[in-house]
């Protein structure tokens, strides 16, 4: 069991997580898809961060109670990347929209097409 | 007191949005040359004091955010503070220049003076994430639909290389402990090689996407050279904003460098870029588009000089500096030539010099500065780069890139002979003339009083002996000559040339081409540390 807990800790999956998203980039033709696996990628970000220097022995690093804690830089960072990550979400969603109605399509590759033709 | 700096101009921005004045051009301008006020005031200040200028905000000790302020960040804040000024009185009259777009611009203005300003990692990624998202929406300010096309490109591209900055980050904060980037580089002396690899990998893929490095550098010509976005948003770009990208990487490098150093393969890798920049642009037909890769041209140069050291990195510093200046000279006037013909196109551009002689004018000085001609500011920056510890490879690296500079600018200035196919008639607004000439100037007087300012601008005292300046003047014209043959002899015979060569990569392919990079940067880091 001791090799699934390894495998199966949070910083593992925050990189497969990465590298799903990655994928998803290189292969993927929808800009949709792609906006969704740019938002996977960050996922996985947001729980390395979480995972870093939790331990469960770790002690809270201002006070004096003897509480379990964790490191709560990564945490605050976290909370702004998570801001930021919607609002680029938002933008990067209300460009497509804006390009669907410019061009009928969700496909990279026909939307550089059209937007050779129109040169 | 740094944060007011970054406070002012958004300040600025919200209050021209909030409420409508009546005379906003002017106000502009006043609360502007306030903010380059404050910004050699603090010139003056760190000039004083000998040692950085850091501040903390937040009563927070270690945990705070910094704000570093040394020599050179102090001339990058003067020069993004005059260059906006200049930007602004240009802007004048424009019909897009309206409130939203003071905000936005405004706010542009203090998240690039973030990036050069901030000692902290993570604030450093706010900084560009934000800014990015700007420049997407400024790159398609006026709905046109190829803009929008470029525009989505720029931006997810960017973020998909600010996400690979930023699991490099957390990679450093977990061992590290810290996101500071000066403290960070105190602990790295102890670190091994090994250690550092992977956000190494990560974080300088990020940094080199930014710089535009040779395979991921495919955003870069549609941010700037898209048909639809104003002059003065390309010029940002070109001159002030990838300048935030190069100065990150020269800060990463140095953050690294106790551990990890791979001037090598980045020094391959900025000659790499320097010649394709220059070898795309040449093929290229569209008048913004060649600026466009000129601008990945001289990045690449920037970064050679930077993976070099000693008097190296001092010349890619001062290219920096002049790279701005010249870059946003050329895209302005490139914008009013575009709005007077009214087509892009470089070879149905004629008679340029009869139509609007000052901009011609201030036009060439630019080109002369770009290509490094004697007594130009280009020309002190590129000696400078090559004086540094250097092989010849690299020496021959170089002079290669900057005759291919002068090649593709051979073709550009075709644009000033010759008679218009059709009749025009040009109306500059005297104070875009105003903005243009003095830019112009500013190139001739880094030229001639270039060891002067170098000295008392980053306090680093260049030598430059006058035997070997004239031999680069004489290598100069050397290749002006050369590069005036080859064009007007073969190149501008070949009719291919004239439709122009479209190097477009789907996002697919950029991200692979990120993907890759990564996966390079890696392995030969593997093969380092052994």
């Amino acid at each position: 069991m001791e090799i699934f807990d390894r495998i199966l800790s949070g910083d593992v999956i925050a990189i497969a997580l990465f590298m799903i998203g990655l994928y998803g980039l290189i292969a993927r033709r929808n800009i949709v898809k792609t906006i969704i696996c740019i938002g996977v990628m960050e996922m996985g970000i947001i729980l390395f961060f979480l995972t870093i220097h939790a331990r469960a022995d770790a002690n809270p690093p201002i006070g004096d109670q003897m509480a379990q804690a964790a490191d709560p830089i990564p945490q605050a960072l976290m909370i702004t990347a998570i801001v930021i990550g919607v609002a680029v979400t938002a933008v990067a969603l209300v460009m497509f929209i804006e390009l669907y109605h410019k061009y009928g399509t969700t496909n990279w590759k026909k939307a550089r097409q059209m937007r050779r033709e129109e040169n | 007191m740094l944060y007011i700096l970054l406070l002012a101009p958004i300040a600025i921005g919200i209050c021209f949005y909030i409420f409508s004045f009546r005379r906003v051009p002017i106000l502009v301008l006043v609360l502007q040359s306030l903010v380059f006020f404050f910004t050699v005031y603090i010139f003056w200040r760190v000039h004083g004091m000998e040692i950085p200028l850091v501040e903390a905000i937040g009563n927070w000790g270690p945990l705070s955010i910094q704000l570093y302020c040394d020599r050179i960040v102090s001339v990058f804040l003067m020069l993004t503070a005059l260059l906006f000024l200049g930007f602004y009185s240009f802007v004048q009259g424009k019909d897009y220049f309206d409130k939203l777009f003071i905000f936005l611009f405004a706010t542009l203005q203090s998240l690039i003076m973030l990036i050069f300003l901030s000692a902290d990692l993570f604030n450093i990624f706010v900084a560009v994430e934000i800014s990015t998202v700007i420049c997407g929406i400024l790159i398609m300010y006026k709905h046109d639909s190829r803009s929008l096309y470029d525009g989505l490109i720029y931006l997810m591209t960017n973020i998909v290389g600010m996400l690979f900055f930023l699991l490099g980050i957390g990679l450093l904060y977990r061992q590290f402990g810290t996101l500071n980037i000066y403290q960070t580089a105190a602990l790295m002396y102890d670190a091994q090689g090994k250690d550092v690899l992977l956000p190494f990998a990560f974080i300088m893929t990020g940094v080199g996407l930014k710089c535009a490095l040779m395979p991921v550098f495919s955003w870069l010509p549609k941010a700037h050279g898209t048909p639809g976005a104003p002059s003065i948003v390309s010029a940002v770009l070109s001159a002030l904003y990838v300048k935030g990208g190069i100065y990150l990487f020269l800060r990463m490098r140095n953050m690294f460098a106790p551990a990890m150093e791979m001037d090598g393969f980045f020094l391959a890798m900025g000659i790499i870029t320097g010649m394709a920049g220059w070898i795309i642009a040449v093929s290229q037909n569209d008048i913004k588009l060649i600026l466009a890769y000129h601008t990945i041209s001289q990045l690449g140069l920037i970064m050679i000089g930077i993976s070099l050291h000693g008097a190296s990195q001092w010349g890619a510093v001062y290219h920096i500096v002049n790279h701005a200046v010249f870059k946003s000279l050329l895209f302005l006037s490139a914008g009013m030539i575009v709005d007077t013909y009214h087509t892009r196109n470089i070879y149905r551009i004629r008679g340029v010099f009869r139509t609007m002689p000052v901009v011609s004018v201030a036009t060439l000085a630019a080109i002369l500065g770009i290509t490094g001609a004697p007594l130009f500011n280009g020309s002190i920056s590129k000696y400078l780069i090559q004086s540094g510890e250097i092989n010849t490879a690299a020496e021959i690296a170089i002079l290669l890139i900057n005759g291919g500079t002068i090649l593709s600018f051979v073709k550009y200035v075709h644009i000033f002979f010759g008679k218009p196919e059709a009749p025009v008639t040009s109306t500059v607004p005297t104070v875009q003339k105003a903005v243009v000439i003095s830019l112009g100037v500013l190139c001739l007087v880094g030229g001639i009083g270039g060891t002067a300012f170098i000295r008392s601008l980053f306090g680093y005292t260049a030598s430059i002996s006058p035997l070997s300046y004239i031999e680069k003047s004489l290598i100069w014209v050397g290749s002006l000559l050369l590069g005036w043959l080859l064009y007007t002899r073969v190149l501008s015979k070949w009719k291919r040339l004239h439709q122009g060569f479209a190097i477009e990569l789907t996002f697919n392919q950029i991200c692979a081409c990120i993907t890759g990079l990564f996966a390079v940067i890696l392995a030969y880091g593997w093969i380092l540390t052994g």
